[in-house]
């Protein structure tokens, strides 16, 4: 069944919870220099305000890194549409990287490639990713593709109506 | 029942392939390969003979008989198309055979190109297909060479020199254009590239042409050495010479009177060529470069795949579309990564950002307050945000960085000044 990682930045408070389950989870050897695969940020605006953000893999659904990748490392998993990989023939060439419209594939201590996997282990054992069971506000979340059709239909609808808005006050 | 034919099976024929079982098409396909190996892929030969990568990883499709058998292919290997007769839409075999079919992928890839003045020589070496890995792999097995002239300081060049480097061979890199990596690398940061190589003690002998070589055999006809013209007068002599000049489209199988072809195979958005019925993909074709609206051979292994698919599925009766790519690289050698984002002819202010770590360097070109092009050293993280951002303003779409962009570029130490400038914010 596809499912999809879904972050909402009205609720998020960059708050680091899901960078540190995602530390936790994955192993992340952190004092040896090891990044999480989510990371979390604030921006300031221009008029000051702020904004808060967690990142990590998009899952985009034509994932260029896949096509980008001259080792076939990375692959769309058919079953959960996530973008996962087997990094044994990865040459840590950084072909990913380039592919990558968000600057997110990062390389171990072994030079292969690494990044979110959707904690697909977890989600075959029917748990949730770490991140989306640790976030307290609950800005990350997984939803079935019914859900998220739906939120993205939300979405749209919202974003409509605040360019109305706009074009009224102007 | 619809008969389709690949000629050539590499990634532009592999994602063809797929891209027409994935549409729903149920034609017959006939692949011809003119090896019987799987799809490989000529960037991993120099991973496979420096001993970082096993041989089954030079082929990350799998085996031809999973992927026969995954996309209901019939697989002629060995089997060299000695022409496609375009107008008729048939392939003819070098033993003679022809068969017609309604539509045909051409994507046969590029060869290494030897000039003539080197054709000659039986030891020296090339670097793109498999044979030729194997070949330097097991020759530096053999023999442990003391000095190496590399002819070509391209991605590939680079990396021959640094298998041979890290095995303690005195490398000499020859080009005739005066820098390295002298189609992606704007000058300045060429010569950055360069300082770096001669501290490491690579030599180089650049902005010169290479006049010819003489081989040297022992006395059972082995080659000893070699002894390398260079167009001054001035002469190299080494015992390992590779050469890495450059490619050309494989397209000697067409009748340039019948199909339109320039340096590739002319090819429209869905990658049809003037003929049609007949498609190119890969290597051996000319597709639209994106940036200067003219169409050129942007010879990347993502690229054919794309090329491959959007050919595949036009070829099952699923209209899809390509508006082309830029010039883009990223090679990552010797504990450095250089990455060259747009066409590096395009002038324009030059801004240039230097870390406050000295860990990377980025050259931004831009001109009418956009961005037409970067080099990238040291920082692959922000190499794919800039790419995306090069290829929006091309396309005419919003040019700021998305909060999850800026957050990235701010994560790989970018400064917000410095991002505001790629913005062009008027």
């Amino acid at each position: 069944m596809k499912r999809y990682l879904f972050f909402d930045s009205e609720k998020c408070t960059a708050c680091g919870a899901c960078a540190l389950a995602c530390i936790d989870q994955n192993d992340v050897d952190t004092a040896a220099g090891q990044q999480p695969f989510r990371h979390t940020f604030t921006l300031e605006g221009r008029k000051g305000e702020l904004s808060f953000y967690s990142v990590s893999c998009m899952h985009c659904a034509d994932a260029s890194c896949v096509m980008g990748c001259p080792c076939g490392c990375l692959t769309k998993d058919p079953e959960s549409g996530f973008t996962l990989y087997d990094t044994q023939n990865c040459i840590g060439c950084h072909s990913c990287a380039m592919a990558c419209p968000y600057g997110i594939p990062g390389f171990g201590a072994d030079g292969k490639m690494q990044k979110c996997d959707a904690c697909i282990q977890r989600q075959r054992a029917g748990l949730v990713p770490a991140c989306v069971k640790v976030c307290p506000t609950g800005a990350l979340s997984l939803l079935t593709q019914e859900e998220f059709l739906a939120r993205q239909e939300k979405e749209r609808q919202k974003k409509a109506r605040l360019m109305m808005t706009k074009q009224l006050d102007q | 029942m619809e008969r389709f034919a690949i000629v050539g099976f590499g990634c532009a024929g592999y994602h063809g392939l797929r891209a027409i079982r994935e549409a729903g098409s149920s034609a017959r396909v006939d692949v011809y390969s003119d090896t019987g190996l799987p799809p490989y892929n000529p960037m991993l030969t120099t991973y496979y003979t420096a001993g970082r990568l096993p041989y089954e990883g030079l082929f990350p499709f799998g085996s031809l008989s999973e992927i026969a058998r995954e996309y209901d292919a019939h697989l002629f290997t060995e089997t060299r198309a000695a022409r496609v007769d375009s107008k008729n839409r048939a392939v003819v075999t070098g033993s003679g055979e022809r068969q017609e079919y309604d539509k045909i992928l051409v994507a046969a890839g590029a060869s290494a190109f030897v000039p003539g003045s080197f054709a000659n020589l039986k030891g020296a070496f090339c670097m793109r297909t498999v044979e030729d890995a194997v070949r330097l792999h097991d020759a530096i097995q053999e023999r442990e060479y003391q000095n190496a002239v590399i002819v070509g300081a391209s991605m590939v060049g680079i990396k021959v020199a640094e298998l041979l480097h890290k095995r303690g061979c005195q490398v000499t890199l020859a080009d005739m254009a005066p820098h390295i990596f002298a189609l992606a690398a704007y000058p300045e940061v060429s010569e950055m590239i360069e300082a770096r190589l001669r501290e490491m003690g690579i030599a180089m002998a650049f902005g010169q042409a290479i006049a010819g070589a003489e081989e040297h055999l022992d006395s059972n006809g082995k080659v000893r050495g070699y002894t390398v013209r260079l167009a001054d007068g001035s002469t190299l002599e080494t015992e390992l010479l590779v050469l890495n000049i450059g490619t050309r489209a494989a397209t000697g199988f067409l009748d340039p009177g019948e199909i339109t072809i320039d340096r590739g195979i002319l090819v429209d958005e869905r990658m049809e060529t003037s003929v049609p019925g007949i498609y190119a993909a890969g290597d051996c074709s000319q597709g639209r470069n994106l940036q200067s609206g003219e169409r050129q051979i942007i010879g990347l292994w993502a690229n054919a795949g794309t090329q491959g698919r959007v050919a595949g599925r036009n070829m099952a009766g699923v209209p899809d579309e390509t508006d082309g790519n830029i010039l883009h690289n990223i090679t990552h050698f010797l504990d450095m990564d250089f990455i060259g984002l747009g066409d590096n002819r395009l002038g324009g202010e030059v801004h240039t950002y230097q870390s406050p770590d000295k860990g990377f360097y980025l050259q931004a070109v831009v001109k009418d307050k956009k961005a037409v092009g970067f080099n990238i050293l040291d920082n692959y993280g922000v190499s794919g945000i800039l790419k995306a951002h090069l290829i929006r303003l091309l396309r005419g779409q919003p040019c700021s960085f998305t909060p999850e962009q800026r957050g990235q570029l701010l994560r790989y130490r970018l400064e917000e000044g410095f991002i505001e400038k790629l913005e062009a914010r008027t």
